[in-house]
């Protein structure tokens, strides 16, 4: 199951089942982006210097609703954002439902609602979609898949640059802390959380900036499955360096952390739905952040540094308050004991 | 008719004036011959003359500390004539490079020098010869030649190059000494206030006692690092030195002038105070001595008291003139991270008020080396100066070259060079980054002193370890193939070779933890051992660990997955034992806990997490803030204790008793000492059952929990006698050595 859990284990198995079967040049449309390149979405070349953006994303999540958003929600955000993360401006998006035999009219009808009210909000337009129930048992209530479609002038592949400042737009963690919260039974009634998802689409943020300061953004993502965690290690591994990170910086709620540090998980490894994470040129980075907070990102902060290395390639770093460098190590799935 | 020996001698010979040292001892007897190095750590000597039946037995027993011998093969031979007796430059061609010389304590005939006043070596703080002073820590590559180590920036004045030079100036202790200084040419000391101001002093080293005296906190840069000194006789001072140092209750070490200055904080017997005096001069861990003048606050909740005495005439001089005689000599350090070997890194740490400074550079940090009693055998707790990088010889030969990365916390890595396994010094927690670059660093620099080229790699089975993720970072650059080798398997076959075992064996591996080949995390192991392969006859009962690595570091959640286990979801047993209240989330911790222990992620068969339950349980330790702390607590609380008569099978059981008479009143030192000496008994009788049936002869223990006193009491008061590892740390400091010879097992 750890395979699919977003960990080091994913990047095995899907290097196992499809990169290494695949012939290099049906990776990816000739001057695109697509498998060669672990990346939020795809890229096809247009005839006018532009860029098709492309996604798809299946989105399973238990409970379907949960403080702050719905699976619904989820889906359509989940995949705007993806589109946005590489430089996209997201115009339209397909959808396939699958739902679980038995499940009430009433909740699907409450999932679906949420999912158009999310286009219709961002003028996303939904341009097809498939339905389909399958017999009990053989899926978790309900399953959406999204495509998101979106058009760029300049894509951000996530390659961040010596110097880099890594931005964060938000406090991270707070989607997988309500859900993990929710999955293991730690709450008897949502409204007890005094948290909730941060699940929502980033156009807002991502649009303006991009158009403003694309050029000095050299990596964008959002922190979903493996959290910053993952983001940051991947980011260092292709940027061939490392990054440093202050600790103190990061921002997370302290309700976020509480909890998590009673499950025994670090929250820089637990999912946001509604936060970006940036590699900004060093020259703009406080006038980027600046600017997302005039955006109404209050909380958009400098966390940390990559920096190009000769040795220890693809190491994250954390420095702690008292000046020590910890390793941040890429999220697994499964839970291996290191403390002696 | 005269008489000729060739005589072979492996150990340290080089870089400690062996060579001189022999030269001299046979003009003495007026024999001719010669003496050579072989390379290998191993050396050559020729002897003939009316009195070469002598030579020997005054070689031996005459020698300086510093020259440890290892081997050593004596034939007679037919005398060849020879009339002098010459030192012969080692050829060129010498294959397997000698053995690095660890650092060494300074000398008595130093010290005399230093404290007898006069002369150009009167209180000079690095005074040092061919017997004594830093080595490893100062050389930067080989072979061992002044150029070639810190010294190389003070060039000799004229009188030391004179005994440098001259045999008959310098005499054994000076001559051809690379070392070789005095006040005129060597190293300078600087005082500095914290912010990295020099400090106008008459003489430094007297101004630094005055303000450690005075309740000040002063770095001292010692030989392979810095310390932190500080009275430890005041209270406030320690407390401030905890709260400055971010560490509530990790136990400091502390320096005394001398022996007797020892005796009054702790009890020295006569092995303790070999092991005090020793050139190796390790902080040894011994039993506290009532109306000790140290505060309490040194070492909180133990029973001992880590001491050590001056290994250096900078130490010397300090602790004499500071009215103590004794302080606080903790390395400097942010917690978790290395110790700093320069000003930067001591002054950015921000504990010292004052830093004594020096400009003898430190090539390799070298930490201070922790010995303590257990059974009444000594046993490392960590390698360091004075020990690494002393080779291990093991009962089997390496095909090939072989580079070790250890484990993951207080480890150290090795490079095996045919039946040699060369540790690296303690290199500490790798979740520091710092630490990891640092073993990197010196497992690139050992293997390039021992040549060992192409080297096949071999890490923990554990792919979580900051070691095993280096491992393969170095298999990608040297295109080589990586072993793994199960935790518990390598700390079997550790101690194995350590004690020279070579043939099937039974080891009983006991630790904090280590990744089982099933995922579990196992750690109290009775494991069969027969070449390469091990089969796990019997292991401690599988209890749930509830948030993974957070049980190890909240105890009271694995004492509620002893409870639950034993007694069911008894929540009445978890008010009485108050385990709650001994969680940093309380109840809603312990709930979510329980629900854990219900479908369990991860479960334990750990010794180290057992101590865990039991000290929560009781009420010793519930909160862990060096590694090992519950455990070591407990075991402290043992102290006096006697043993309770109760039947148990297994650990859960033993648990479930203990809790039980814990609530019915017992007194908390028999149930802790019942505790460990009734677990070690369970796995004596694992472990001798399985040998007499396998018709095993040898019983190993390893594993960190191996040095608990009264589990190694149990465990022999049913099985008689089991071995030790004597030089390495039975702990993850040691398994870099079970990594190689599992190598040398598979014939690689
Ligand atoms: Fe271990
Ligand atoms: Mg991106
Ligand atoms: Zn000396
Ligand atoms: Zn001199």
């Amino acid at each position: 199951l750890s395979h699919g859990s977003g960990g080091v284990e994913t990047s095995e198995i899907v290097e196992k089942l499809f990169l290494r079967r695949l012939p290099e040049g049906l990776k990816k449309v000739a001057g695109g982006l697509g498998l060669d390149f672990p990346d939020d979405a795809a890229a096809i070349p247009m005839a006018d210097g532009r860029y098709l953006v492309v996604t798809v994303d299946a989105y399973t999540v238990n409970p379907p609703f949960f403080p702050g958003g719905d699976i619904g929600m989820l889906a359509a955000s989940g995949s705007i954002n993806d589109v946005l993360m590489l430089g996209g401006r997201p115009l339209a998006m397909l959808d396939s439902i699958i739902a679980e035999e038995g499940l009430p009219y009433e909740t699907l009808d409450r999932v679906v609602k949420s999912f158009l009210s999310v286009l219709e909000a961002e003028g996303v337009a939904l341009i097809g979609g498939d339905f389909k129930v399958m017999p009990k048992g053989q899926l978790d209530k309900i399953v959406i898949t999204t495509v998101g479609i979106g058009v760029a002038d300049r894509i951000i592949v996530d390659k961040p640059r010596h110097g880099d400042k890594i931005v964060v737009s938000d406090f991270v963690g707070d989607h997988g802390a309500v859900i993990l919260m929710l999955q293991m039974g730690d709450v008897d009634k949502p409204e007890q959380l005094q948290l909730k998802s941060d699940v929502k689409p980033l156009t807002k943020l991502m649009v303006p900036l991009v158009e403003k300061y694309g050029e000095y953004i050299h990596a964008a993502r959002d922190p979903t499955r493996g959290g910053l965690a993952m983001v940051l290690n991947d980011w260092a591994k292709a940027g061939g360096g490392v990054i440093v990170v202050e600790e103190e910086s990061l921002p997370v709620r302290p309700e976020v952390a509480s909890y998590a540090g009673m499950l025994g998980i670090d929250p820089l490894y637990l999912a946001s739905e509604g936060a970006a994470v940036l590699a900004v040129d060093p020259a703009v980075a406080e006038e980027v952040v600046k600017f997302m907070r005039g955006l109404g990102f209050q909380n958009a902060r400098v966390v940390g540094e990559f920096r190009e290395a000769r040795q220890h390639r693809g190491y994250v770093l954390l420095k702690t308050v008292a000046g020590g460098l910890r390793i941040l190590e890429p999220p697994r799935g499964d839970i291996v004991p290191r403390i002696c | 008719m005269p008489k000729a020996y060739l005589i072979h001698i492996s150990g340290i010979v080089q870089g400690v004036g062996f060579r001189p040292y022999v030269k001299i001892l046979a003009d003495r007897l007026g024999l001719g011959g010669y003496v050579k190095n072989l390379g290998g750590g191993e050396v050559e000597i020729y002897v003939e003359g009316e009195r070469s039946g002598e030579f020997l037995d005054a070689l031996l027993n005459g020698r300086p500390k510093a020259i440890y011998i290892e081997e050593v093969k004596a034939v007679e031979v037919e005398p060849r004539g020879a009339r002098a007796f010459v030192i012969e430059k080692s050829s060129e061609e010498v294959q397997t490079p000698s053995m690095i010389p660890p650092d060494l304590a300074i000398c008595e005939d130093c010290l005399r020098e230093v404290l007898g006043g006069g002369g150009r070596r009167g209180r000079y703080p690095f005074n040092s010869c061919s017997f004594c002073g830093p080595r490893f820590s100062v050389i930067r590559r080989l072979p061992y030649d002044r150029e070639n180590t810190s010294w190389s920036a003070f060039p000799m004045c004229e009188e030391c190059a004179r005994e440098y030079s001259s045999a008959e100036v310098g005499g054994v202790r000076r001559f051809f000494y690379q070392g070789i200084s005095c006040r005129n040419d060597g190293p300078r000391l600087t005082l500095l206030d914290s912010a990295g101001r020099p400090v106008e002093a008459e003489d430094p080293i007297s101004e630094a006692a005055r303000l450690v005296e005075e309740g000040r906190i002063v770095a001292v840069k010692g030989v392979g690092g810095f310390h932190i000194f500080a009275l430890a006789s005041d209270d406030g001072v320690v407390a401030e030195l905890r709260r400055r140092k971010r560490r509530p209750s990790q136990p400091f070490a502390v320096m005394a002038l001398d022996l007797e200055t020892a005796g009054r904080l702790v009890v020295v017997d006569g092995a303790a105070a070999e092991l005090l005096t020793s050139p190796r001069r390790p902080v040894v861990l011994l039993p506290k001595r009532d109306g000790s003048p140290a505060s309490p606050l040194v070492s909180p909740g133990l029973d001992r008291e880590g001491v050590f005495l001056p290994y250096t005439a900078l130490h010397y001089l300090l602790l004499s003139e500071i009215r103590d005689r004794f302080a606080i000599a903790t390395s400097g350090n942010i917690h978790g991270e290395p110790m700093c070997t320069d000003r930067r890194c001591v002054l950015r740490l921000g504990v010292a008020d004052y830093v004594l400074d020096h400009d003898l550079e430190i090539v390799h940090r070298v930490d201070d080396s922790v010995v303590r009693f257990t059974a009444g055998r000594p046993v490392l707790l960590r390698r360091g100066r004075g020990y690494a990088p002393v080779w291990v010889k093991m009962p089997l030969r390496l095909g090939r070259a072989a580079v070790a990365f250890g484990a993951d916390l207080q480890t150290a890595g090795a490079v095996g060079v045919g039946d040699k396994a060369v540790l690296t010094q303690y290199i500490g927690d790798l979740d520091s980054f710092r630490a990891l670059e640092d073993l990197d660093r010196e497992l690139r620099w050992l293997a390039q002193a021992y040549r060992a080229e192409a080297p096949a790699l071999v890490c923990d089975l554990n792919p979580a370890y900051s070691s095993h993720r280096l491992c393969r970072e170095w298999a990608g650059e040297l295109n080589a193939e990586v072993y793994t080798v199960q935790h518990h398997h390598a700390h079997a076959l550790a101690a194995a070779a350590d004690v020279g075992v070579a043939e099937p064996f039974l080891a009983v591996a006991i630790d904090g933890v280590g990744l089982g080949e099933d995922g579990a995390a196992w750690g109290g192991e009775v494991l069969y051992v027969e070449g390469p392969r091990y089969e796990r006859v019997r292991h401690l009962t599988y209890v749930p660990m509830p948030g993974g690595d957070l049980a190890a570091v909240r105890p009271a959640r694995m004492a509620l997955a002893y409870l639950f286990k034993h007694f069911g979801e008894d929540w009445g047993l978890v008010e009485r034992l108050k385990l709650a209240g001994r969680l940093p989330g309380g109840l809603a911790e312990a709930q979510i806990a329980a629900r854990e222990i219900k479908s369990p992620r991860i479960y334990t068969s750990s010794v180290g997490r057992f101590l865990d339950a039991v000290a929560a349980a009781l009420g010793v330790a519930w909160e862990r803030t060096y590694e090992g702390e519950p455990a070591i607590r407990l075991e402290a609380a043992a102290s006096g204790g006697r043993l309770l008569q109760l039947d148990a099978e297994d650990q859960v059981e033993l648990f479930g008793r203990l809790v039980e008479l814990y609530l019915r009143g017992a007194d908390v030192k028999d149930l802790a000492y019942t505790a460990q000496y009734k677990l070690g008994q369970i796995l004596g009788k694992w472990a001798c059952e399985t040998a007499e049936r396998k018709g095993v002869r040898h019983i190993v223990v390893g594993g960190g929990v191996a040095v608990n006193d009264y589990i190694i009491a149990g465990l022999e008061s049913v099985c008689g006698r089991a071995a030790l590892p004597s030089k390495t740390p039975p702990g993850d400091g040691g398994i870099a050595l079970g990594q190689l010879y599992y190598l040398a097992h598979l014939g690689i």
